[in-house]
């Protein structure tokens, strides 16, 4: 028997290798965090204040790119309307949030991952800019050739300027070059609030990367090349306001980045997130009284999946009870483990796993508060009760809704107090601790308070050791990216299964047999 | 605590091993309703004509609590839920005054008590899973007086561990006053191992620790020869052919008018029985094991005589 169940979860366990080696070698579903990988978790946080009356914020969100992949985004409505369109000139996505009566601060949250990519490109030597641009280039590339209100690629200033950069020559190359250094070193550089338009960086020298870039591309313009602006984000674990814009080029059929602000010629390096295209605002806003935004950007340890077999392609608001389910059996394999290896009596099996999913959310001092005056008093109630001589269901159903006035209760008054997350305790198991209660009682009437007492004790001990395994981060992210896991976790059940030993509280139940030995000697 | 090594070289049986090698394999699980409904117990043990306290009545339904107007003519009873796990929920009347009953404690009881009891029983509050029960009325067993000096309140029980049919290991179990009258060993009361071969017991067990005298009486636990002792040995084999579990425990009472009677069969036997006879036991498991497949089938006199054999091979830990 114990081969068959050895055979057994040693096949399950191949199975999950197996499993998982085919999504990571077809699947391109990485095992581990590298650094190269340049992965990141941005959450933007946008606090608005209405001023009662119909409001608008309107936020480019970064979109999917070959050099940019984004996944799992989440959205906080802040019970708003919120929708998300693409506009058609730029192609750049834009998230709406709406409400028709805005009277009170709200806080809007956007996070999403990002996995990027260098890049660096090569202009062809022999290229030659063209003769007439308007009809070298199509239709819907017109408008980054034109001029516009902050980028004055017609003033004559420009065109002489442009002359004296670049003289005769017709290389592509060689005048994107001359243009480039150009700003590079004649421009100063200088952070300042409201950026320069690119006449006005002509004539100071001194701007930052709005009027440098509004600059390269008014003289690439004027040289007859389509170009525009793009606006991001500079990676790095922070949290800050501070957007960056840089140039891109169609060159020979693609778009060339040119940063001139930080001298990347023809090249994108993979810190760098593109947000939007065009010179454009990353928010823009209506009816607020006040507007703040920050992003918090920090390193993500979850490789990106392009899997359609993989919990991935799940809507991004259902994956986070995708998590919520795959954390119920490593609960199981815990209290699995305590009570065979250990001997620990628990109130129910179920009970330290819902409690350890229940503490999760409210946090674990707070949630030990709540059980232990929720259960006190349900204990007092049930006493009150059975002197009353109420029959066994109705006496069930009475606790149960005295647990919920209780829970509600304590939202109240922690919600009055300033405590947010207590309003998590809705997620208590009621049924579970209803249960408890009349099982505590009955044991304690029956085994005395000391047995009660135990089981109370271990129930607690183990949803606590519960509470701290499921806490493990990247326990999420595997068993996440590789739900194949489970199939190990009931290989673990299964060995626990046929785990004859002794249970650790085993001996010292039977510690006194020391003594019948000493006896026997004697 | 004692270590690893230790509980090992002691033929301790665990938890664990009971439940995966000997429980799981030998008991099948068809059988078990057999022995967790008392009722079905009790009329099993009746067809066989083996003894067991007198079946007053049976409360099947929460209507039927009316009827229970007719204890009032009793004077000593024990009501009972017929699925009860670890002894919970049994009442034990043991005298009227009034209209008020006494329970061995001495705690008065009226009607009303007594109905709320039952209807608690019917609700399932004490069986296993909390499933829906009955509670049933049955003879009140009184003590044999050889108990008396002894036994404090309630009913001493004599528990026979059966492995194949084989009788392996026995324990006398005392109430006491944490036991509130139970003979139940993690309620509090007293294990006293029993020499199967005569019948006398050995030292006791207290919660846990080794004792040699009972904590409420004083009186020293070992040294009581039980009465009718073959005769239980006897009626254990033969309860064997009837369940045909691997193994098992019986619990027998000694009535001081009707003599030993079958109270309770258990399909999962506590291991303080290990800790009363100051033995483990698995050395006894693995002696009958080695007498290989067919012992279950022998006839009971043959299945004793292994058991006695086995019992002083092994005996000498005294």
């Amino acid at each position: 028997m114990n081969r068959k169940v050895y055979l057994l979860a040693f096949f399950l366990v191949a199975l999950a290798a197996a499993l998982i080696g085919i999504k990571v070698i077809h699947g391109g579903q990485v095992v581990s965090y590298t650094p190269a990988q340049h992965l990141w978790r941005v959450s933007m946080i946008l606090n608005i204040a209405g001023q009662g009356a119909r409001a608008k914020v309107r936020m480019t969100l970064p979109k999917k790119t070959p050099r940019q992949i984004i996944y799992n985004e989440h959205f906080e409505d802040a019970q708003m309307s919120f929708s998300i369109s693409d506009r058609t000139v730029t192609g750049n996505r834009m998230g709406y949030w709406r409400s028709e009566l805005l009277d009170d601060s709200r806080s809007i949250q956007y996070s999403f991952s990002t996995q990027l990519k260098s890049e660096s490109f090569l202009i062809p030597e022999n290229l030659e800019l063209p003769e007439d641009p308007v009809a070298a280039y199509p239709q819907e590339l017109q408008p980054w050739l034109n001029a516009s209100e902050l980028i004055q690629s017609t003033d004559p200033k420009m065109k002489k300027l442009l002359k004296k950069i670049i003289g005769k020559d017709k290389r592509t190359h060689l005048v994107l070059r001359r243009i480039f250094n150009f700003v590079v070193c004649e421009v100063k550089y200088q952070s300042e609030i409201g950026s320069k338009d690119a006449k006005e960086t002509l004539e100071k020298l001194v701007a930052d990367c709005g009027g440098q870039t509004r600059l390269f591309v008014a003289l690439s313009r004027a040289a007859g090349i389509p170009s525009r602006m793009v606006g991001g984000l500079i990676m790095n674990d922070s949290v800050k306001n501070i957007t960056h814009v840089w140039a891109e080029n169609y060159i020979s059929g693609t778009w060339v980045p040119f940063d001139t602000t930080n001298d990347y010629f023809a090249y994108l390096p993979n810190h760098y997130l593109e947000l939007y295209r065009g010179d454009t605002a990353l928010i823009r806003h209506l009816g607020l009284s006040k507007i703040e935004y920050f992003f918090s950007i920090r390193k993500e340890k979850m490789p990106p999946v392009d899997n359609p077999w993989s919990l991935y392609v799940l809507p991004i608001h259902f994956q986070s009870s995708v998590k919520f389910l795959l954390l119920i059996p490593i609960g199981a394999l815990v209290v699995t483990f305590f009570r065979t290896v250990f001997g620990v009596a628990t109130f129910g099996t179920f009970a330290p796993i819902l409690l350890a999913l229940a503490f999760r959310q409210i946090s674990l001092g707070i949630g030990l508060l709540c059980l232990g005056i929720v259960i006190f008093f349900g204990w007092i109630l049930r006493k009150i009760l059975d002197s009353l001589k109420i029959l066994v269901i109705p006496r069930l159903s009475i606790i149960v809704t005295m647990v919920i006035i209780f829970i509600m209760a304590m939202n109240v008054v922690a919600f009055n107090l300033g405590h947010q997350n207590i309003l998590y305790i809705t997620l208590f198991p009621m049924i579970i601790i209803t249960w408890t209660i009349e099982r505590l009682s009955v044991i304690q009437i029956e085994d005395g308070t000391k047995a009660a007492f135990k089981a109370g004790a271990g129930t607690i001990l183990v949803s606590v050791a519960a509470y701290y395994i499921m806490e493990i981060r990247e326990l999420h992210a595997y068993l996440f990216a590789f739900p194949e896991l489970l199939l190990v976790v009931m290989a673990l059940l299964l060995l626990l299964g046929r785990y004859t030993g002794f249970r650790v509280l085993e001996l010292w139940r039977f510690r006194e047999f020391k003594k019948a030995r000493r006896r026997d000697i004697l | 605590m004692i270590g690893f090594k230790t509980v090992r070289e002691l033929g301790l049986l665990g938890m664990n091993r009971r439940n995966a090698e000997y429980l799981l394999p030998k008991n099948e699980r068809r059988l078990y309703p057999l022995v967790d409904d008392k009722l079905k117990t009790k009329d099993l043990l009746y067809a066989h004509q083996l003894p067991s306290p007198e079946l007053y009545f049976v409360i099947r339904h929460n209507f039927e609590v009316k009827y229970l107007r007719e204890i009032k003519f009793l004077k000593e009873f024990v009501i009972k839920p017929a699925r009860g796990a670890e002894g919970r929920g049994i009442l034990v009347i043991q005298g009227k005054t009034g209209d008020q009953w006494r329970k061995a404690s001495g705690a008065s009881l009226s009607m009303g008590d007594i109905e709320y009891h039952v209807s608690n029983i019917l609700a399932g509050l004490y069986s296993l899973g909390g499933v829906t029960d009955i509670a049933f009325i049955e003879y009140c067993v009184r003590s044999h007086i050889i108990f008396r000096p002894v036994a404090f309140q309630g009913v001493p029980d004599m528990r026979v561990i059966l492995y194949r049919g084989i009788p392996m290991m026995s324990m006398l179990r005392l109430p006491t006053r944490e036991s509130d009258g139970k003979a139940n060993l993690h309620q509090g009361a007293v294990g006293a191992g029993i020499d199967i071969l005569s019948g006398v017991t050995l030292g006791g067990v207290h919660r846990n620790y080794l004792i040699d005298h009972h904590p409420d009486t004083n009186v020293p636990v070992a040294g009581l020869r039980i009465p009718f002792w073959d005769e239980i040995l006897e009626t254990s084999a033969k309860v064997y052919e009837v369940f045909r579990l691997g193994y098992f425990g019986i619990d027998f009472v000694i009535d001081h008018l009707l003599g030993p009677l079958i109270l309770e069969l258990n399909a999962r036997p506590g291991l303080n029985i290990q800790l009363a006879n100051r033995e483990g036991l698995l050395p006894r498991l693995r002696e009958i094991d080695a007498l290989g497949p067919g012992v279950e089938d022998l006839k009971w006199e043959r299945r004793l005589e292994i058991s006695r054999k086995i019992a002083g091979k092994t005996r000498g830990r005294f």
